[in-house]
């Protein structure tokens, strides 16, 4: 398995950067199933009743924690394993994401089969979990080193990956499901083991045709820029360090709020819809789908901005932009305008998902290259905590105005308020964000000042 | 040369492998979202005259 290391990874003079992203995409598609995965939600409280729910089978609650196991696992296992990562190399970790992504489909299908439900959450949501995490941060270091002139677009094209990922996995699965249902199965078991095996290949291609640059290298005709720039280091900090220094927690309380602000519309959708406007279920759920077309389109389109505009200021533009439009959504409702609507909403969610990738870049400007990937694994805490904890807070909030006989149509409007202020607050995290003091900066061991020496000297 | 043609034809192989599913998903989502831009003869069907 030496081929897996990253010495037999650098890549020959010759080749094409141009590779890479297709490489980091391939993982990225896999993984971003899990945003798919509500389209299993009811198909498994019928592994045994078929049609309907029969005694013994699982819940929607039950059900849940799939999903949030494998949320939190993503988190806790890019924090944990970043450094392993970083030293280890893309290529290894994409294989070992692949086998633990895949392999937890695997593991889970056969939960499904004995009607173990630990043996699903072992599968799809402990180890599929840890593939999650792995395969998150996997491309992202390696990226931002073959990319250094356009670290927004390149981590833009790998993210935007995760957000295409569901994009496909809903719909595959849905497919999937249909082909195999018969009278005694619902065909999830089935389902499972196809999307498992084909996503182990999909990122073992990934992962054998990903490749690091050679430590001297440098795109053709880049000359890196000279004029100093405020936010730009040139330096590099650990990620031992860098959790030590403010900037890191202010990072993940941008990211922790601006994902929290998406999932106030991404989660409910379909019903935001029809409750504000009265539309058909129909018309609700094409609304879900416009709405994922650009989370995945902002991925790319924003990152890839910020190259030009600077990640500071681009956030501004995500924060600020962001809470004038989520406090339109009430307005939108009140003039019953739903292009207007659909139109505030598609925005708001295209700069969420720009949230999620120019992450990357922002981590790399102010921390430097050197363990960018470590770094932004034990960033991405920030949404899991998000992910968990943020539709919690928007059913609370439901349900209090449900409680207080608030008509349902205007029942979002306090949701949208809140919203625009956690995003305000993120605009005031951001513009806290200053450079790195010199004194977490990494120094390389020979280049430290030799404490030994003037004893000896004077000895 | 040689060298040059088979990285061209390797790096537009790697695109279509990831481009395929990706157009798909968004093709899906598409076809998904259409009742939004019929809304009004969705709407127009769910109330009858």
């Amino acid at each position: 398995m030496h081929f897996l290391d990253r010495a037999h990874s650098v890549a020959q003079p010759g080749f094409s950067r141009w590779m890479v992203p297709p490489a980091a995409l391939a993982v990225h598609l896999c993984i971003g199933e899990i945003y798919g995965f509500s389209v299993f939600n009811v198909p498994l409280t019928r592994i045994l009743g078929v049609t309907q729910s029969a005694p013994g089978d699982w819940t929607i609650p039950q059900i849940s924690w799939l999903y949030s196991t494998a949320l939190i696992l993503l988190g806790l296992s890019a924090a944990v394993f970043g450094k392993w990562v970083e030293r280890n190399g893309p290529r290894k970790t994409m294989f070992v994401s692949a086998c633990c992504w895949g392999g937890g489909f695997l593991i889970a299908s056969l939960g499904i089969k004995l009607h173990q439900f630990w043996l699903v959450l072992l599968g799809y949501g402990f180890i599929g979990g840890i593939g999650l995490g792995l395969g998150y941060i996997a491309p992202v270091s390696t990226l931002v080193k073959w990319f250094p002139d356009r670290p927004g677009m390149a981590t833009g094209m790998a993210i935007m990956g995760f957000g295409g990922g569901a994009l496909i996995g809903a719909p595959f699965g849905s497919e999937l499901m249909k082909h195999f249902a018969s009278a005694s199965s619902s065909g999830v078991m089935e389902s499972f083991l196809v999307m498992g095996s084909i996503y182990f290949c999909f990122m073992v291609f990934g992962s054998l045709t990903v490749r690091v640059p050679a430590p001297d290298w440098k795109p053709e005709g880049y000359v890196p820029s000279t004029a100093p720039k405020k936010l730009v280091t040139s330096a590099h900090v650990t990620a031992d360090q860098a959790i030590k220094t403010p900037q890191f927690w202010l990072l993940w309380a941008v990211l922790c709020l601006n994902v929290t602000a998406g999932i106030g519309i991404l989660g409910q959708a379909s019903n935001l819809c029809q409750n504000m406007f009265g539309v058909p279920k129909a018309v609700g759920d094409g609304f879900a789908g416009f709405l994922s077309i650009f989370n995945m389109g902002g991925r790319f389109f924003w990152s890839s901005t910020s190259d030009y505009t600077g990640r500071k200021n681009v956030y501004f533009l995500y924060f600020l932009a962001g809470a004038a439009l989520y406090s339109l959504v009430p307005l939108t409702q009140q003039i019953q305008n739903v292009a207007l609507f659909v139109l505030v909403t598609a925005l708001i969610i295209s700069m969420y998902g720009g949230g999620f990738s120019t992450i990357p870049a922002y981590l790399r400007d102010i921390f430097g290259t050197m363990q960018v990937g470590a770094i932004h694994g034990r960033l991405i805490t920030a949404w899991s905590m998000a992910a968990v904890l943020g539709p919690q807070l928007i059913t609370y909030i439901a349900e209090y105005q449900k409680a207080h006989q608030v008509p349902v149509a205007q029942s979002y409007n306090v949701t949208m308020y809140l919203m625009a202020g956690l995003l305000v607050l993120g605009a005031l995290c951001n513009f806290l964000v200053r450079p790195v003091h010199p004194r977490h900066h990494y120094t390389p061991p020979d280049a430290q000042p030799d404490l030994a020496k003037p004893a000896a000297a004077a000895r | 040369m040689n060298t040059n043609k088979s990285s061209t034809v390797k790096l537009c192989l790697a695109w279509f492998v990831v481009a395929v599913p990706l157009s798909w998903g968004v093709f899906k989502s598409v076809q998904k979202s259409m009742p939004l831009f019929g809304m009004k003869s969705a709407a127009a069907v769910a109330q009858p005259k």
